[in-house]
């Protein structure tokens, strides 16, 4: 295929990408609205928003003087502004097809979910004139746009998690978690290494974690060939769940460990109280 | 083989049972599909197994369903059919075949011969005898015993019976069964299915007789009863049992055949009389000699309308002078009363003797002294003339006048006179015109004057405004004499240029029936002799022998073995028809008689169950399918609805198809009866149009491009003239009816074969008909109808005229639409043979056949045909086809323009000639 073929056929996939985003970017930025001010340094220095007014100190100079307030009362003021310095941040997402399950009207693909909450990240973060940037596909992105680059740049998320190029980074890392805790484990060694750690966020469809199967069901892992026949669902669903249980406290073990918060989400619960989970997670982190 | 009443096509399919056990084992043993789902933490579930995952089997219901879908199969594939048997007489001894041979038989005719021979075989099986015939309907009254016949003997006697023209008499066959002595082993009455006076009488006279079985047609006989003639055209009223095929033809004929015009009637589903309308002009209408049921061969399916359908017939007695034909007053007669009654002319003596019911003298016609006293006799015994004033009239000739005249003629108007023309005043009601409205436009410039004084022996019918009579009438013995007291023509009066001139004269000349009618039943008339009788099948032939039949059975009009139905004449009458069907003819379902067992031809077929087994099957697999969808848990409540939905339409579907299906009764026609096939509804749906048809050649590919072609050239025909065709048709000469269209096109096949003798029947009857055969040999070889020829290939066995070459700039052919230099086909300029005109003669010379080499279909056809040369040879060949169409709706209406110069030079103007 020449190469003009496949500008034009990246092209293709670029815009179905961007029209599949739309939503997830409306959603992001009611997600971002709702979500106000839990993000901020909490200290004075440059920056837009107002932080306190405090005592002008002589090695503040004359320029410091906000004259407006001193001249209300006896002393000079200095005015402060809270301190915004830009921090950058890496989303990843996870590309398998199992993120892909189970979306129905009522409820979005854990995928679907994954996304609306980084794109809310992203644009939280460019409004406090932070750097974010899609790990191992984009540079650090600020500015109107960077949401809709992002959204763009995230669903082409490699299966493997590179290392970041600055070190002082926060990582958000969006999957379901569901492979082998080794493999997890081997990932985020790597990562902490380079990083200041940051969140896991970790995605679950209702169905994956109720199981709420019954009969002779055959199960298929999407992607692969795999799949189990089950004679009577309801006798496996205790089994199963207590294995997920345990997976997910070796996974929670090994965040802890490598410096990495870990928020859950479900994908029938609300993305919001994710969001800010997320953000705390990322307040500890530095 | 047979069990009972049920009898397999392919019994081994039944072995199948056999394996039915194994079958059930491997459906129990294999579970239904499990419910498939993705699940991505599959990992989670590897190595889980549930205990008891092997203990799921089919549930037994689904078993048995399934057991039932494969007997079904089975069943289904052993091809099997009920055959109910019919109740035979075990014992042995006479037989006695009762067959209703009236007209009502005819139209199954074939079905009730093969009822009757196949009640002699079974019969012969049982070795039973010996066999009586007892017809319904004879051709000669009968009241003696009957004779006791071989099988052999009985069946030459079926094979060679056929159904008389009347109905059956069944009061006196049930007379005659009763006289039989001893009983029967087997009475079958292959009857006509429709009840008649005496039906009763004759089934319990049956069955007294022995085990009685009655055949019945699927379709019984309709009939026309009645022919009126309107000014629209023709209004047939048609009647049928309810047994009856409900939907029908009806064609108006010549006496010689040849279509005037077709009408389709539907019965309503219960309905047993219906009318139907076959729009003609005044004078076609006029040419109509019978109406009949198009694809119904019996002789109630036919009426005659003598005198164009009750139309009186009127004589114009000839003037002296007719060099300027529009002037003459008897043209302004003729095209006044042409919608209602036939015109003769002639001087009156010939007139008188050709039987005319009312006659015209306008003041042209001469009236010798001696025909003036024939003509006086006449009135006398009940004729009707109409007479119209004039200068000749006016001057002299006054004897033949209702009342005394004035002499001379009285002008109103005009440069002498104060008067100003006169109205007609509004008629009286004592008038025959009373119903109609006066129009005030008609004034009367002239008039002859009646002699007040004599006036009073005279009715006036209708006045001036001023009073005067305009119109009088006297009775003359039995007869009556109208004069109009003005001229036939414009010359006197408005009168003639209205429609008032029509409708005074409709009034007057019904007074034409009444008059002749009161004829005096005189011997010196003599008895009717039949002039053509019909045959049961509707048919019209000479009579075998010289009959006569005495005036007072032929007015009973009760058509039997003493007044056969047919065309009647007697010197000084005019022909009169006796009808098959009275106007009130009895048509209706036959009754089973008490203790008789039905053996129909719908009731006795055997009934094939295999398509209903297999159809039950696909049912009960579709039902299958849910109960595995529903248990594989894929039926949601929506997709639910939706399948429901599809099969709820599929089962309609089913009913819809095999529905009739099941129900279907054999409606093919009689073998040997090519001319009158029942039409398909597409052909009567159609039946007004103009079509273009093909001959089926049996080679696909030929007769698809032959309906290319003539699809082409359909569009072009709509696209460039008035004729619009409709969508070609492919005929089939053995067994169609060729007689709905104009122009049949036939394409030679590369291996021509000869026709089947009924084929050539059918095309010669066609042509003979006024059709236009049009054979294209497609150059295969010298078209010139020499030996070895495709087309005389073709038409082997077929009468063919003789046959000469045709030139474009002599044959009406180049001339009919387009005028043509040359017959262009495929290869350029084409030959082309045309029936001679001198053998076309009886055509008006136009040719009933055409061959020509021009590949003509496939030129219309292939639209990407190049030109060479700056010849547009499709165009070409496409201005031919224009022309042959138009030849064949057209006639010989161009053919004046062959001799155009010819004509030209005579006058003098001959273009050619510079003067």
């Amino acid at each position: 295929m020449s190469k003009a073929a496949d500008a034009m056929a990246a092209r293709a996939q670029a815009q179905a990408l961007v029209e599949g985003l739309q939503g997830v970017l409306l959603d992001a930025r009611r997600l971002a609205g709702a979500h106000p001010g839990a993000h901020g340094r909490r200290l004075a220095g440059p920056g837009e928003a107002f932080w306190q007014y405090r005592d002008h100190r002589p090695e503040d100079g004359a320029r410091a003087v906000d004259w407006r307030r001193s001249a209300r009362a006896e002393r000079l003021f200095v005015r402060e502004r809270e301190w915004e310095a830009a921090q950058t941040a890496w989303l990843w997402l996870d590309p398998s097809a199992g993120m892909q399950q189970s979306e129905t009207e009522e409820r979005p693909s854990k995928r679907r979910r994954a996304l609306t909450l980084l794109l809310a990240m992203a644009l939280l973060a460019q409004r406090s004139g932070e750097r974010i940037g899609a790990l191992g596909l984009t540079p650090p992105l600020r500015g109107p746009h960077a949401a809709e680059q992002l959204g763009l740049a995230l669903q082409q998320s490699p299966e493997n998690l590179l290392a970041p190029p600055g070190r002082a980074s926060l990582l958000v890392l969006a999957s379901d978690f569901y492979a082998p805790i080794e493999h997890w484990e081997r990932q985020l060694r790597r990562l902490s290494a380079n990083t200041r750690g940051g969140v896991l966020l970790m995605l679950a469809d209702p169905a994956e974690e109720d199981f709420p199967y019954e009969g002779r069901v055959l199960f298929r892992e999407p992607g692969t060939r795999n799949e189990n026949l089950v004679g009577r669902a309801e006798d496996v669903r205790a089994q199963f769940q207590q294995r997920l249980a345990a997976h997910r406290a070796a996974l929670h073990a090994l965040a802890t460990r490598c410096g990495f918060a870990l928020v859950r989400n479900r994908t029938d619960h609300p993305a919001a109280a994710a969001l800010g989970a997320v953000i705390a997670g990322l307040e500890q982190a530095h | 083989m047979s069990i009972g009443a049920l009898f397999f096509a392919s019994p081994l399919a039944l072995l199948a049972f056999l394996a039915l056990p194994a079958i059930l084992w491997l459906i129990r043993a294999t579970p239904p599909a499990p419910v498939q789902q993705t699940f991505a933490p599959l990992r989670f579930l590897l190595g889980l197994k549930s205990e008891n995952s092997q203990r799921l089997r089919a549930p037994w219901w689904l078993l048995l369903l399934r057991a039932v879908l494969a007997s079904l199969l089975i069943l289904g594939f052993a091809n099997p059919s009920w055959r109910p048997k019919a109740v035979a007489a075990s014992n042995k001894g006479p037989v006695l075949i009762v067959l209703d041979d009236g007209w009502t038989a005819a139209p199954e005719w074939a079905g009730s011969r093969a009822a009757a021979l196949a009640a002699v075989e079974e019969g012969e099986r049982k070795q039973s005898g010996p066999f009586f015939l007892l017809p319904t309907a004879p051709q000669r009254a009968q009241t003696g015993p009957l004779d006791a016949f071989s099988a052999a003997e009985i069946k030459a006697r079926i094979n060679g019976w056929r159904p008389s023209p009347w109905r059956a008499d069944r009061a006196a066959a049930a007379k005659r069964a009763s006289n039989l002595r001893g009983r029967f082993a087997d009475v079958i009455w292959v009857s006509d299915g429709l009840d008649s006076a005496g039906a009763a009488a004759l089934g319990e006279a049956l069955t007294q007789k022995g085990p009685l079985r009655v055949h019945a047609p699927g379709f019984t006989a309709r009939a026309i009863t009645d022919l009126r003639s309107t000014a629209e055209g023709l209004e047939i009223d048609v009647r049928r049992a309810v047994s009856g095929n409900p939907v029908a033809a009806v064609a108006a004929e010549t006496l010689q055949g040849r279509a005037l015009g077709a009408a389709e009637i539907r019965f309503a589903p219960s309905a047993t009389a219906a009318t139907a309308k076959i729009e003609l002009p005044p004078a076609i209408a006029a040419r109509a000699a019978r109406v009949r049921l198009v694809g119904e061969a019996s002789a109630g399916a036919v009426r005659l309308a003598p005198n164009g359908a009750g139309r009186p017939v009127v004589g114009l007695v000839n003037g002296g002078d007719t060099a300027q034909p529009f002037l003459s007053d008897l043209f302004y007669v003729e095209r006044a009363i042409q919608p209602f009654a036939s015109v003769q002319r002639g001087d009156v003596e010939s007139l008188l003797n050709q039987g005319v019911q009312a006659l015209i003298l306008v003041d042209d016609s001469a009236l010798p002294q001696a025909e003036q006293t024939r003509l006086l006799a006449w009135l006398e015994k009940g004729g009707l003339a109409i007479r119209f004033a004039g200068p000749r009239l006016a001057n002299s000739d006054q004897a033949l006048a209702p009342s005394p005249l004035r002499r001379g003629a009285r002008a109103l108007g005009g440069a002498l006179t104060w008067e100003q023309p006169q109205e007609i005043a509004p008629f009286a009601p004592e008038s025959p015109f009373a119903d109609l409205t006066v129009s005030a436009d008609v004034k009367v410039r002239r008039q002859v004057l009646a002699d007040p004084a004599g006036l009073a022996q005279a009715q006036i019918w209708a006045r001036l405004k001023d009073g005067t009579p305009i119109v009088t009438a006297a009775a003359r013995g039995r007869g009556l004499l109208v004069l109009f007291h003005v001229t036939a023509g414009p010359v006197w009066s408005d009168l003639a240029l209205s429609g008032l001139f029509v409708d005074m004269l409709r009034e007057t000349l019904s007074f034409a029936g009444s008059a002749s009618s009161a004829t005096e039943p005189g011997a010196e008339l003599g008895p009717w002799t039949p002039a053509l009788l019909f045959d049961g099948f509707g048919a019209l032939s000479p009579p075998p022998r010289r009959v006569q039949v005495p005036e007072d059975i032929f007015n009973a009009q009760k058509p039997g073995p003493a007044l056969p139905p047919g065309l009647y004449e007697r010197t000084g009458s005019p022909q009169r028809a006796v009808s098959v069907a009275s106007e009130a003819e009895l048509l209706a379902p036959l009754a089973r008689p008490a203790g008789a067992v039905w053996i129909g031809k719908a009731r006795q077929g055997t009934v094939s169950l295999a398509g209903l087994l297999l159809a039950l099957a696909g049912l009960l697999g579709a039902g299958d399918l849910l109960l595995a969808l529903a248990l594989a848990g894929r039926l949601t409540p929506r997709r639910g609805a939706r399948l429901a939905a599809a099969a709820a339409l599929a089962l309609v579907c089913w009913v819809q198809g095999v529905g009739p299906a099941l129900a279907q009764i054999d409606v093919s026609p009689p073998p040997g009866w090519n001319i009158n096939v029942p039409l398909a509804p597409p052909e009567i749906a159609s039946i007004g149009d103009v079509r273009l048809a093909f001959i089926r050649t049996g080679d696909g590919r030929l007769d698809r491009a032959t309906r290319a072609g003539l699809e082409a050239l359909s569009a072009t025909l709509t696209e460039r003239t008035s004729v619009a065709p409709g969508p070609v048709v492919m005929l089939d000469p053995a067994r169609d009816d060729l007689s709905l269209f104009p122009l049949l096109f036939w394409t030679a096949p590369a291996q021509p074969t000869p026709l089947s003798p009924q084929a050539g029947a059918n095309l010669e009857r066609y042509m003979q008909l006024g059709g236009l055969l049009f054979i294209d040999t497609r150059g295969l070889a010298a078209g010139s109808g020499g030996e070895a020829s495709p087309a005389a290939i073709l038409l082997q066995g077929v009468n063919v005229p003789p046959l000469e070459i045709a030139n474009p700039r002599e044959h009406v052919l180049g001339k009919t639409f387009y005028l043509l230099r040359a017959f262009t086909g495929r290869r350029g300029s084409a030959s082309l043979w045309a029936e001679s005109a001198s053998a076309a003669a009886a055509r008006d010379g136009v040719s009933s056949l055409i061959i020509g080499d021009g590949d003509w279909a496939n030129t219309w056809a292939d639209e990407e045909l190049t030109p060479i040369g700056g010849v547009d040879r499709r165009e070409l060949a496409m201005r031919f086809g224009v022309n042959l169409v138009m030849m064949a709706l057209t006639g010989n209406y161009k053919s004046d323009q062959v001799h155009l110069k010819e004509l030209l030079a005579r006058l003098g103007t001959d273009p050619g000639k510079t003067r």
